[in-house]
């Protein structure tokens, strides 16, 4: 009788259910959602089932693409690519997404090492974008672009164009305006070529080069002589030569310089200031050339003519370009970083230290430190 | 025994000889010790030290043994000119001739000062001309563009009376002014004109020199620079003066009067031989020159602004400052620069002097010159009258800021003739001070030239 009991006890957990079996076509109305057998949906992408997919999935995509624009390089037969083409390939000048934001793209926080892994992938994709690209294939060229520039920063053009220093412009006049700095002093300077009394005023186009300018009227005399000889010199045959050549004298003009409306004997009392600013014309042998204006601010008289020196040694080289690697060798263009030097605590000056005396007692106490 | 040791030798050998002579030295030759090879000499110039470079230069000890001592070299060895410094070197100039003063001719040359108008040496000039024509071997100036303006003006003023020619040279400190006044002078003299040149009036009236107040005058008289005048004026003039005669007489005290008709120089003498006597005969004489239309005269000044100065260094006896026109020698050139006293022929010429802090310019006299005045000056700043008055009248000569090229180079080539530049003249030396100095004279010679040692 237990066991009975038993049995009807245990009877309900021992229901034998068929699961997959045979359903009559009325008893599948009404039936709700929880009855259908649920499949699991299949995942976008294998690399659901990693750690990162989206990750991944990026790393998938570019290496797909590397193999696809391989094999149509390949087939194009500019892959493998001999040494002296490679060599002959345009410099790449890729700007690759920083570490957070490329992260942020892939939404995975990257480390180093992940990060270099894609970077090396879309290095790989930019070599085979120039190799297409350079043997004027388009279409793939641009393909391979279009996946690459998904990984490039927004500012790539502002980027590439930041750290290098911008040309000094001219103005209608000739005139060029570079700043000079040193110390706490700073330098507005401005340069303009001196215009002799030959030359005609309209000669506004005073770049060094010559050879770019429009013939001067025949009554304009100027300083270098171009001997032309265009027609048959005559004059032996019909009257004697003169015995001496007269020569026009050359004519010179001198470098003035004015800072702070003031000329520069009375800005620079010292002798020293004064050498230090000819100093880049006088290495650049161009004392004469070139008026200086300039407007001094800040610092003493050792910073302000040092400012001015480098902003005339900036000048000299915006109007005379081949003077460069002489100031640079004399360091005219460096612009000097020594600085005065802060003031420390517990000395009395930057290097200036505190007297200690101690006394026979030899007490901490009794050692007197003077301030 | 030498004839022993020499029968043991061989017959050719030096030692054999060398002993038959009897100057044989004993040489030891030690079988052990290898004799030293040549010197190894390190690698020269510059050698790489890891990332540094290191410069090495030795002296090859080769060759240290085969220089030969060093022995003096005889006079006739040493024709450079830098072993010959006993030889003075004399500058070879044109003379500042009236009739050499064309513009073709004299603009931007250097022309030494002749010797026998004696001005210089009488006169004297003013301190900083004093020191370079002690430095350079002969007194001479450069001939610029101003000093011919300046020498055609005078040449209009000597018909013309002095009250229409008060000039006063101007510009900034270094420009020149004091050398245009000096060659005027200088010209002056050449050309027959009766010069009188102060070139240090501001001793008038910083009291180094004696005063005393004299009570017929109500001036305080200087005594002792009334004679200095009296004596420079007669030995540079002494031909002139002793053409021309007084016209009225001059009571001496104690002694006999100076008759009207006597020679001027007779009137000085008696100023030069008693001294209390001087500042009266100055006085006389300025008056009797004024009257004469025979020759020209010519009162040249240098620092002429310390005559308009407001007070002076002297003390009456209250303490207080005295002011320039109570003193006789100012006030004498104070009236004949502002016109209430005149010369019949000729002209008073001045030359400020900038660059000194005791005695700036005044207001009065810039604003009659039409000058800025450094400090602001409305109209609640006082003006002395006096000093208004005495400026009235006066024209501005203003001497140009800058020398030309020409003229820097004919200076530069003076001072390298009489090797006073330290460096090398070359062009390079003379376009770099001339623009470090924006072409002031005073700044481009003595700050540049003479102040730099260059390569």
């Amino acid at each position: 009788m237990f066991n009975v009991l038993r049995q009807q006890a245990r009877a309900p957990l021992r229901r034998a259910y068929a699961t997959q079996g045979y359903v009559p076509p009325a008893a599948a109305n009404n039936i709700g959602q929880s009855m259908i057998p649920r499949f699991k949906p299949r995942p976008v992408s294998p690399t659901f089932y990693t750690g990162l997919p989206s990750y991944f999935e990026n790393v998938n995509t570019l290496e797909s693409a590397i193999t696809t624009s391989r094999n149509i390089l390949q087939n194009l037969q500019l892959l493998p690519l001999p040494k002296f083409a490679r060599d002959a390939l345009p410099e790449s000048t890729p700007v690759w997404k920083g570490k957070d934001e490329l992260g942020f793209q892939v939404e995975t926080k990257l480390t180093t090492a992940r990060y270099r892994r894609l970077v090396g992938l879309l290095t790989q994709l930019e070599e085979f974008r120039k190799i297409a690209d350079t043997a004027g294939c388009v279409e793939v060229a641009e393909s391979i672009g279009d996946v690459t520039v998904l990984f490039q920063r927004e500012n790539r053009d502002a980027v590439l164009a930041g750290g290098k220093k911008k040309p000094v412009q001219f103005d209608k006049y000739g005139r060029t305006y570079t700043i000079g700095r040193r110390k706490e002093s700073s330098a507005r300077v401005w340069m303009i070529p001196v215009q002799g009394k030959s030359q005609k005023p309209a000669a506004a186009a005073a770049s060094s080069v010559p050879s770019v300018q429009a013939p001067l009227p025949p009554a304009a005399e100027v300083n270098e002589s171009q001997n032309e000889a265009t027609s048959p010199d005559l004059t032996p045959f019909l009257s004697p030569k003169p015995l001496a050549k007269t020569e026009e004298p050359t004519e010179v003009t001198a470098t003035n310089i004015i800072i702070n409306n003031v000329p520069l004997i009375k800005y620079f009392p010292h002798s020293l200031d004064r050498e230090r600013i000819m100093r880049p014309f006088r290495l650049a042998g161009l004392v004469g050339a070139y008026n200086v204006f300039a407007i001094a601010r800040g610092g003493g008289t050792t910073g302000q003519s040092g400012a001015v020196a480098l902003g005339v040694a900036k000048g000299i080289v915006a109007h005379a370009p081949e003077v460069q690697p002489l100031l640079k060798k004399a360091k005219l263009l460096r612009r000097d970083p020594r600085a005065v030097e802060r003031k420390k605590t517990g000395r009395r000056k930057a290097r200036k230290a505190v007297r200690i005396f101690f006394f026979s007692s030899c007490s901490a106490s009794l050692m007197l430190t003077f301030y | 025994m030498l004839s022993l040791a020499s029968r043991s030798l061989p017959a050719g050998s030096a030692l054999a000889s060398a002993s038959r002579n009897g100057t044989v030295q004993s040489v030891q030759v030690r079988g052990y010790a290898a004799p030293k090879g040549p010197a190894k000499i390190q690698k020269q110039g510059f050698v790489n030290k890891g990332k540094k470079k290191k410069f090495i230069q030795t002296v090859d000890p080769n060759k240290m043994k085969r220089i030969p001592a060093f022995k003096p070299l005889t006079a006739n060895q040493l024709k450079s000119e830098i072993f010959h410094e006993d030889v003075k070197t004399e500058l070879q100039l044109p003379v500042f001739r009236p009739d050499a003063l064309t513009e073709s001719n004299a603009l931007a040359k250097v022309m030494e000062f002749p010797t026998q108008s004696n001005l210089i040496n009488r006169f004297g000039v003013p301190k900083n001309l004093n020191i370079e024509y002690r430095i350079l071997s002969k007194s001479c100036a450069v001939v610029r563009d101003i000093t011919l303006t300046a020498l055609d003006k005078l040449d209009a003023a000597s018909a013309s009376s002095s009250k229409d020619n008060r000039v006063v040279l101007t510009g900034s400190s270094g420009c020149g002014k004091s050398v245009v006044l000096l060659q005027a002078a200088e010209y002056c003299a050449g050309r027959g004109w009766i010069v009188m040149y102060v070139p240090r009036v501001h001793h008038t009236v910083d009291s180094s020199t004696a005063y005393i107040y004299d009570s017929r005058t109500r001036t305080y008289l200087q005594p002792r620079f009334s004679w200095q005048v009296l004596r420079r004026f007669l030995d540079v003039n002494t031909t002139l003066l002793q053409d021309l005669k007084t016209t009225k007489e001059f009571p001496v005290e104690r002694k006999a009067p100076v008759q009207a008709g006597s020679p001027l120089t007779d009137l000085i003498n008696v100023g030069l031989q008693d001294g209390s006597l001087a500042p009266s005969v100055l006085s006389s004489l300025m008056t009797e020159l004024s009257r004469q239309k025979t020759y020209p005269v010519l009162l040249a000044l240098d620092n002429f602004q310390a005559l308009y100065t407001r007070t002076t260094r002297y003390r009456d006896p209250k303490f207080e400052a005295i002011k320039p026109y109570h003193l006789s020698v100012p006030r004498l050139f104070l009236e004949y620069a502002s016109g209430k006293k005149t010369f019949a022929r000729g002209a008073v010429v001045g030359a400020l002097s900038e660059g000194r802090a005791d005695f700036v310019t005044p207001l009065e006299l810039c604003e009659a010159l039409g000058l800025p005045f450094p400090r602001p000056a409305g109209p609640y700043v006082r003006r002395v009258p006096e000093i208004v008055d005495y400026s009235q009248g006066l024209q501005k000569l203003a001497v140009p800021e800058k020398l030309s090229i020409d003229e820097a180079a004919s200076l530069f080539d003076v001072w390298n003739t009489d090797k006073a530049l330290h460096s090398l003249p070359d062009d390079d030396l003379f376009m770099s001070k001339y623009s470090e100095a924006s072409g002031n004279a005073r700044a481009f010679v003595w700050k540049g030239l003479l102040a730099t040692l260059t390569s």
